[in-house]
């Protein structure tokens, strides 16, 4: 597992678990901004990460006819 | 060897051996097709047949680990052999491979196969793994120059990124096919640190092409497999046995590829969305808080009318309180008002309604 592709999985589970704090009782308007702006802005690292991900593609060299 | 005065004398032996080498010369591997007569297989081991035509027929020999698909009398195969006179001087063929040949022979063999496979089961749902979620590592088993590879890694790059994918470049098509891909299978299965999911893919062709797949130890292999397997073989409508025998199948290199990943651009959409939806929540929540708070409003307006009205009542009581004792009022009904001393010859003023009196006092009675 990357490194890059960990945060990622981190990043969505922190994400969601603010969007699910704005469906619970602890909801309140006076730290909703703060928590909306925190979401706002995992959102867009989310993208940034998504995009910037390459994949690594390695062709074996060994040989897998009859003689290899 | 003798020689004689013009030809050389050979013995049998000599000789079967001489016709071995001048046969393994002249044909060292010819494929011949046929149609199988008087199959049979002796001590779980060796394998006899004829092939032949309307018009021939040659004895057949090999061993039954040569034998990669089933046959049977009447199939119609290509044999890959070795023309061989015997040291009891009959003619055979010692055959390297076979194949069915045709679409009927395909047909016929695959359904034999896949029958003898379902019946030890696996082909069961329950041998089914999963996939992981998002693979971090994987292997794939293609012919790198193929369409489909392309088609594969095109798809998953589109898709996602970050995943180590490592490429075993084999023949997808072909006699030498199916021990190719066995033994990539047996590399990744090998490793110390095994790939997450395993995939085998080759684009469409004909049946003939796509046959390697029907390949029994090449299905046995996929389906012993300690990585969970993906195998996307061919196009939609194509079956192979080594699909069937997949912890998942695809139906194309592309919905492999579809399958494997997930799309990056739906994700980053979906947490758009699920972002955009908290601002409704956010505006929901202010009108809530400004009802809340218009209601609490109101009914402090109302408590204030409440005291304004119960504090002008008790003035308006007062008022006619007040009112009720003025001394007009008195005057009003008739009654007068005297000032002064009362005895007898003092003046005294009375006061009435309309008129002040001045009046002398006389006969004062005390009661």
């Amino acid at each position: 597992m990357s490194s890059l592709n960990k945060t990622i999985k981190e990043k969505t589970v922190e994400l969601t678990k603010l969007v699910e704090w704005f469906d619970s009782d602890d909801f309140n308007l006076e730290t909703s901004i703060d928590k909306f702006k925190e979401a706002e802005k995992l959102a867009d690292e989310i993208e940034k990460d998504l995009l910037s991900l390459k994949n690594e593609i390695n062709v074996i060299k060994q040989k897998f006819d009859s003689e290899g | 060897m003798e020689k004689s005065k013009t030809h050389p004398i050979f013995s049998v032996s000599d000789f079967i051996a001489i016709v071995n080498q001048t046969l393994e010369y002249a044909y060292p591997n010819i494929e011949i097709e046929g149609e199988v007569a008087s199959f049979k297989v002796n001590q779980g081991k060796f394998i006899f047949f004829d092939i032949k035509d309307k018009d021939g027929s040659i004895g057949c020999f090999m061993t039954v680990w040569q034998l990669r698909v089933p046959i049977e009398d009447g199939m119609k195969v290509v044999v890959s052999a070795t023309p061989k006179l015997t040291k009891w001087g009959k003619f055979s063929l010692t055959v390297k491979s076979v194949r069915p040949s045709g679409e009927g022979a395909l047909k016929k063999s695959f359904e034999i196969l896949k029958s003898k496979l379902e019946d030890e089961g696996l082909f069961l749902q329950e041998r089914k793994r999963l996939l992981p979620l998002i693979p971090q590592y994987i292997a794939v088993i293609s012919s790198t120059g193929a369409a489909g590879y392309a088609d594969f890694i095109k798809i998953v790059n589109e898709r996602w990124g970050g995943v180590k994918i490592d490429v075993a470049n084999v023949q997808v098509q072909g006699l030498a096919a199916p021990d190719q891909i066995i033994k990539a299978i047996d590399f990744f299965n090998q490793k110390y640190i095994l790939p997450e999911a395993l995939i085998i893919i080759r684009g469409g062709g004909s049946a003939d092409d796509l046959s390697a797949f029907n390949d029994e130890p090449l299905v046995r292999s996929i389906a012993g497999s300690r990585i969970p397997t993906l195998v996307g073989v061919g196009h939609e409508t194509d079956e192979s046995l080594a699909d069937l025998v997949a912890d998942v199948r695809a139906s194309t290199p592309s919905n492999a590829a579809q399958i494997l990943v997930p799309d990056k651009f739906e994700i980053i959409r979906a947490v758009k969305v699920q972002v955009s939806s908290l601002l409704p929540r956010i505006l929901q929540s202010i009108d809530q808080q400004k009802k809340n708070i218009s209601a609490e409003l109101i009914d402090v307006i109302k408590l204030i009318e409440k005291a304004v009205d119960e504090q002008s009542m008790g003035v308006l009581n007062i008022k006619s309180v007040i009112t009720q004792l003025n001394p007009n009022r008195v005057l009003a009904r008739g009654y007068a008002m005297i000032r002064g001393i009362i005895k007898n010859d003092s003046i005294i003023e009375i006061e009435t309604n309309k008129a002040i009196i001045k009046a002398e006092v006389k006969n004062v009675i005390i009661k």
